[in-house]
Protein backbone atom coordinates (compact mmCIF):
# COMPACT_ATOMS: atom_id res chain seq x y z
CA UNK A 1 0.00 0.00 0.00
CA UNK A 2 1.76 3.22 -0.83
CA UNK A 3 2.09 6.27 1.23
CA UNK A 4 2.48 9.50 0.30
CA UNK A 5 3.73 12.04 2.70
CA UNK A 6 4.28 15.70 1.77
CA UNK A 7 4.84 18.73 3.78
CA UNK A 8 5.76 22.38 3.47
CA UNK A 9 6.37 25.86 5.94
CA UNK A 10 4.12 28.46 5.05
CA UNK A 11 5.12 31.80 5.97
CA UNK A 12 1.83 33.01 7.67
CA UNK A 13 0.07 31.37 10.81
CA UNK A 14 -2.00 28.32 11.22
CA UNK A 15 -5.62 30.56 11.72
CA UNK A 16 -4.42 32.11 8.67
CA UNK A 17 -3.70 28.59 6.30
CA UNK A 18 -6.59 27.07 7.78
CA UNK A 19 -9.15 29.66 7.07
CA UNK A 20 -8.37 28.80 3.32
CA UNK A 21 -8.10 25.16 3.58
CA UNK A 22 -10.63 24.47 6.40
CA UNK A 23 -13.55 24.04 3.82
CA UNK A 24 -14.00 21.10 2.19
CA UNK A 25 -15.96 22.52 -0.46
CA UNK A 26 -13.10 25.67 -1.26
CA UNK A 27 -10.72 23.43 -2.63
CA UNK A 28 -11.97 25.18 -6.32
CA UNK A 29 -11.20 28.28 -5.40
CA UNK A 30 -7.67 27.92 -4.81
CA UNK A 31 -6.08 24.85 -6.27
CA UNK A 32 -5.42 24.77 -10.04
CA UNK A 33 -6.52 21.27 -11.00
CA UNK A 34 -10.12 21.73 -9.81
CA UNK A 35 -12.72 23.74 -11.95
CA UNK A 36 -15.90 23.41 -9.90
CA UNK A 37 -17.07 21.64 -6.64
CA UNK A 38 -20.06 21.32 -4.95
CA UNK A 39 -20.99 19.35 -1.54
CA UNK A 40 -24.12 16.94 -2.41
CA UNK A 41 -27.25 16.70 -0.80
CA UNK A 42 -27.22 20.90 0.18
CA UNK A 43 -25.14 19.89 3.02
CA UNK A 44 -22.84 21.98 4.93
CA UNK A 45 -18.90 21.70 3.76
CA UNK A 46 -17.96 20.91 7.83
CA UNK A 47 -20.42 18.23 8.25
CA UNK A 48 -18.44 15.47 8.77
CA UNK A 49 -19.74 12.37 6.66
CA UNK A 50 -20.75 14.97 3.81
CA UNK A 51 -19.64 14.48 0.15
CA UNK A 52 -17.47 16.76 -2.66
CA UNK A 53 -18.27 16.37 -6.01
CA UNK A 54 -16.08 18.00 -7.96
CA UNK A 55 -15.14 18.29 -11.77
CA UNK A 56 -11.08 18.57 -12.24
CA UNK A 57 -10.07 21.24 -15.47
CA UNK A 58 -9.66 18.09 -17.75
CA UNK A 59 -13.17 16.85 -17.09
CA UNK A 60 -12.76 13.92 -14.85
CA UNK A 61 -15.55 14.24 -12.16
CA UNK A 62 -14.48 12.86 -8.62
CA UNK A 63 -16.51 12.49 -5.12
CA UNK A 64 -15.01 12.72 -1.93
CA UNK A 65 -16.55 11.82 1.74
CA UNK A 66 -15.21 14.17 4.80
CA UNK A 67 -14.30 11.64 7.70
CA UNK A 68 -13.16 13.92 9.96
CA UNK A 69 -12.59 17.70 11.09
CA UNK A 70 -10.95 19.22 13.36
CA UNK A 71 -10.46 23.24 14.33
CA UNK A 72 -9.08 22.28 17.73
CA UNK A 73 -6.10 20.42 15.53
CA UNK A 74 -6.59 22.44 12.52
CA UNK A 75 -6.92 19.03 10.48
CA UNK A 76 -9.40 16.96 8.46
CA UNK A 77 -8.97 13.41 6.92
CA UNK A 78 -11.35 12.40 3.53
CA UNK A 79 -11.37 9.65 0.95
CA UNK A 80 -12.28 9.09 -2.22
CA UNK A 81 -15.53 7.50 -3.29
CA UNK A 82 -15.61 7.68 -6.94
CA UNK A 83 -12.28 8.40 -9.26
CA UNK A 84 -11.54 8.03 -13.04
CA UNK A 85 -7.77 7.21 -12.02
CA UNK A 86 -6.99 3.73 -10.35
CA UNK A 87 -6.80 4.88 -6.34
CA UNK A 88 -8.73 2.48 -4.06
CA UNK A 89 -8.79 2.46 -0.13
CA UNK A 90 -7.34 5.91 -0.86
CA UNK A 91 -7.73 8.26 2.55
CA UNK A 92 -5.73 11.18 3.12
CA UNK A 93 -4.97 13.54 6.14
CA UNK A 94 -4.17 17.37 5.97
CA UNK A 95 -2.81 18.75 9.57
CA UNK A 96 -1.18 22.00 10.37
CA UNK A 97 0.94 22.41 12.98
CA UNK A 98 2.16 25.99 14.52
CA UNK A 99 5.42 26.70 14.19
CA UNK A 100 5.69 29.12 17.25
CA UNK A 101 9.27 30.63 16.32
CA UNK A 102 8.14 32.82 13.41
CA UNK A 103 3.99 32.42 13.78
CA UNK A 104 4.65 30.05 11.04
CA UNK A 105 2.88 26.86 9.83
CA UNK A 106 4.03 23.44 9.04
CA UNK A 107 1.87 22.05 6.97
CA UNK A 108 1.40 17.58 6.37
CA UNK A 109 -0.72 16.28 3.91
CA UNK A 110 -0.51 12.59 3.23
CA UNK A 111 -2.37 9.38 1.79
CA UNK A 112 -2.33 5.88 1.66
CA UNK A 113 -4.09 3.95 -1.28
CA UNK A 114 -3.79 0.76 -3.06
CA UNK A 115 -3.17 0.71 -6.56
CA UNK A 116 -2.17 -2.05 -9.41
CA UNK A 117 0.96 -3.60 -9.64
CA UNK A 118 3.07 -1.70 -11.71
CA UNK A 119 1.45 2.06 -11.33
CA UNK A 120 1.93 2.70 -7.69
CA UNK A 121 5.08 4.91 -9.04
CA UNK A 122 2.88 6.81 -11.44
CA UNK A 123 -0.27 7.15 -9.00
CA UNK A 124 2.74 7.88 -5.72
CA UNK A 125 3.64 11.03 -8.49
CA UNK A 126 0.33 12.15 -9.40
CA UNK A 127 -0.96 12.54 -5.56
CA UNK A 128 2.24 14.19 -4.35
CA UNK A 129 3.31 16.14 -7.00
CA UNK A 130 0.08 16.72 -8.59
CA UNK A 131 -2.34 17.38 -5.92
CA UNK A 132 -0.36 17.80 -2.91
CA UNK A 133 2.49 20.16 -3.86
CA UNK A 134 0.69 21.65 -6.30
CA UNK A 135 -1.55 22.20 -3.68
CA UNK A 136 0.33 23.72 -1.29
CA UNK A 137 1.82 26.66 -3.80
CA UNK A 138 -1.20 27.33 -5.53
CA UNK A 139 -3.12 28.51 -1.25
CA UNK A 140 0.62 29.84 -0.84
CA UNK A 141 -0.05 32.05 -4.28
CA UNK A 142 -3.93 32.67 -3.31
CA UNK A 143 -2.83 33.94 0.40
CA UNK A 144 -0.18 35.97 -1.55
CA UNK A 145 2.61 34.70 0.50
CA UNK A 146 6.19 33.69 -0.09
CA UNK A 147 9.15 31.43 0.58
CA UNK A 148 11.62 32.51 2.68
CA UNK B 1 -2.17 20.94 34.35
CA UNK B 2 -0.17 23.73 32.72
CA UNK B 3 1.25 22.90 28.59
CA UNK B 4 4.05 24.57 27.29
CA UNK B 5 4.18 23.98 23.09
CA UNK B 6 7.62 25.29 21.19
CA UNK B 7 8.29 24.85 17.73
CA UNK B 8 10.74 25.56 15.26
CA UNK B 9 12.03 25.12 11.62
CA UNK B 10 15.87 23.88 11.49
CA UNK B 11 17.25 23.79 8.33
CA UNK B 12 19.26 20.35 8.42
CA UNK B 13 17.07 16.95 7.06
CA UNK B 14 15.93 15.30 10.28
CA UNK B 15 18.27 12.25 10.43
CA UNK B 16 21.19 14.34 11.29
CA UNK B 17 19.52 16.64 13.50
CA UNK B 18 18.15 13.63 15.46
CA UNK B 19 21.86 12.15 15.68
CA UNK B 20 22.42 15.01 17.75
CA UNK B 21 18.99 15.16 19.88
CA UNK B 22 18.74 11.50 20.19
CA UNK B 23 21.74 11.24 23.14
CA UNK B 24 20.01 11.31 26.20
CA UNK B 25 23.01 12.28 27.71
CA UNK B 26 24.32 14.86 24.79
CA UNK B 27 22.65 17.51 26.35
CA UNK B 28 25.88 19.49 27.41
CA UNK B 29 27.02 19.01 23.29
CA UNK B 30 24.15 20.98 22.33
CA UNK B 31 22.26 22.81 24.92
CA UNK B 32 23.84 26.01 25.83
CA UNK B 33 22.19 25.97 29.28
CA UNK B 34 23.56 22.46 30.40
CA UNK B 35 26.77 22.35 31.79
CA UNK B 36 27.16 18.58 32.36
CA UNK B 37 25.36 15.34 32.12
CA UNK B 38 26.03 12.11 33.15
CA UNK B 39 23.65 8.46 33.14
CA UNK B 40 23.29 6.91 36.62
CA UNK B 41 23.96 3.68 37.17
CA UNK B 42 25.90 3.42 34.37
CA UNK B 43 23.38 2.10 32.51
CA UNK B 44 23.28 3.58 28.44
CA UNK B 45 21.89 6.34 27.46
CA UNK B 46 19.15 5.07 25.12
CA UNK B 47 17.82 2.31 27.34
CA UNK B 48 14.32 3.12 28.16
CA UNK B 49 14.17 4.36 32.20
CA UNK B 50 17.45 5.29 32.63
CA UNK B 51 18.19 8.22 34.43
CA UNK B 52 20.11 11.67 33.47
CA UNK B 53 21.66 13.78 36.27
CA UNK B 54 22.70 16.97 34.94
CA UNK B 55 23.54 20.71 35.60
CA UNK B 56 22.56 23.66 34.57
CA UNK B 57 25.01 26.31 34.13
CA UNK B 58 23.88 28.05 37.06
CA UNK B 59 24.84 24.88 39.24
CA UNK B 60 20.49 23.83 39.64
CA UNK B 61 20.99 19.80 39.40
CA UNK B 62 18.06 17.58 37.74
CA UNK B 63 17.17 14.38 37.09
CA UNK B 64 15.16 13.13 34.54
CA UNK B 65 13.84 9.59 33.39
CA UNK B 66 13.73 8.65 29.88
CA UNK B 67 9.87 7.50 29.20
CA UNK B 68 10.27 6.26 25.20
CA UNK B 69 12.63 6.64 22.71
CA UNK B 70 11.39 6.32 18.86
CA UNK B 71 14.44 5.97 16.51
CA UNK B 72 11.31 5.37 14.01
CA UNK B 73 9.12 8.49 14.47
CA UNK B 74 12.12 10.50 15.61
CA UNK B 75 11.16 11.49 19.28
CA UNK B 76 12.24 11.28 23.12
CA UNK B 77 9.87 11.66 26.05
CA UNK B 78 10.93 12.39 29.62
CA UNK B 79 9.80 12.87 33.02
CA UNK B 80 11.45 15.31 35.88
CA UNK B 81 12.12 13.37 38.67
CA UNK B 82 13.94 16.17 40.72
CA UNK B 83 14.54 19.47 39.89
CA UNK B 84 14.23 23.08 41.82
CA UNK B 85 11.32 24.17 40.07
CA UNK B 86 8.27 24.26 42.00
CA UNK B 87 6.32 21.34 39.85
CA UNK B 88 5.37 17.78 39.54
CA UNK B 89 4.52 15.24 37.35
CA UNK B 90 6.37 17.12 34.50
CA UNK B 91 6.41 14.95 30.90
CA UNK B 92 8.17 16.51 27.72
CA UNK B 93 8.41 15.21 24.53
CA UNK B 94 10.80 16.44 21.96
CA UNK B 95 9.66 15.08 18.44
CA UNK B 96 11.53 15.70 14.93
CA UNK B 97 9.26 15.66 11.56
CA UNK B 98 11.02 15.49 8.10
CA UNK B 99 9.83 18.52 5.85
CA UNK B 100 9.53 17.11 2.25
CA UNK B 101 10.03 20.55 0.56
CA UNK B 102 13.31 21.33 1.26
CA UNK B 103 16.35 19.67 3.31
CA UNK B 104 14.87 21.28 6.73
CA UNK B 105 12.52 19.69 9.35
CA UNK B 106 10.06 20.47 11.85
CA UNK B 107 11.09 20.55 15.62
CA UNK B 108 8.72 20.52 18.48
CA UNK B 109 9.46 20.75 22.32
CA UNK B 110 6.49 20.30 24.60
CA UNK B 111 5.42 19.59 28.17
CA UNK B 112 2.60 19.26 30.63
CA UNK B 113 3.06 19.60 34.54
CA UNK B 114 1.15 20.48 37.83
CA UNK B 115 1.99 23.45 39.64
CA UNK B 116 0.50 26.42 41.74
CA UNK B 117 -1.45 28.32 39.43
CA UNK B 118 -0.21 31.33 40.91
CA UNK B 119 3.97 29.53 39.48
CA UNK B 120 1.94 28.79 36.07
CA UNK B 121 2.90 31.82 34.02
CA UNK B 122 6.60 31.57 35.09
CA UNK B 123 7.14 28.25 34.56
CA UNK B 124 5.32 28.08 31.11
CA UNK B 125 7.48 31.57 29.95
CA UNK B 126 10.83 30.05 31.52
CA UNK B 127 10.24 26.34 30.24
CA UNK B 128 9.10 27.71 26.85
CA UNK B 129 11.29 30.45 26.16
CA UNK B 130 14.07 30.01 27.53
CA UNK B 131 15.02 26.08 28.13
CA UNK B 132 13.67 25.15 24.76
CA UNK B 133 14.20 27.65 22.80
CA UNK B 134 17.23 27.99 23.73
CA UNK B 135 17.95 24.34 22.98
CA UNK B 136 16.13 25.77 19.25
CA UNK B 137 18.69 28.88 18.99
CA UNK B 138 21.34 26.79 19.44
CA UNK B 139 20.89 24.03 17.14
CA UNK B 140 19.54 26.76 14.33
CA UNK B 141 23.16 28.35 15.20
CA UNK B 142 24.61 25.24 14.76
CA UNK B 143 22.77 23.37 11.37
CA UNK B 144 20.89 27.10 10.05
CA UNK B 145 17.37 27.84 11.01
CA UNK B 146 15.01 29.68 9.37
Amino acid sequence: MPRVVKSTIVNAPTDAVWDVIRDFNGHDQWHPAIASSQIERAQPSDKVGCVRNFRLEDGANLREQLLTLSDLEQSFSYCLLDTPVPLFNYVSHVRLFPITDGDRTFWEWESRFDTPRGQSDEMTELVGEGIYVAGFNAVKAHMGVFDA
Amino acid sequence: MARVYVSTVISAPASRVWERVRDFNGLPRWHPGIRDSRIEDALPADKVGCIRNFNLQNGDNIREQLLGLSDYDMFCTYSILESPMPLEDYVATLRLTPVTEGDRCFMEWSAEFSCDPADEDDLVGNIGGHVFQDGFDSLKRHFGGS
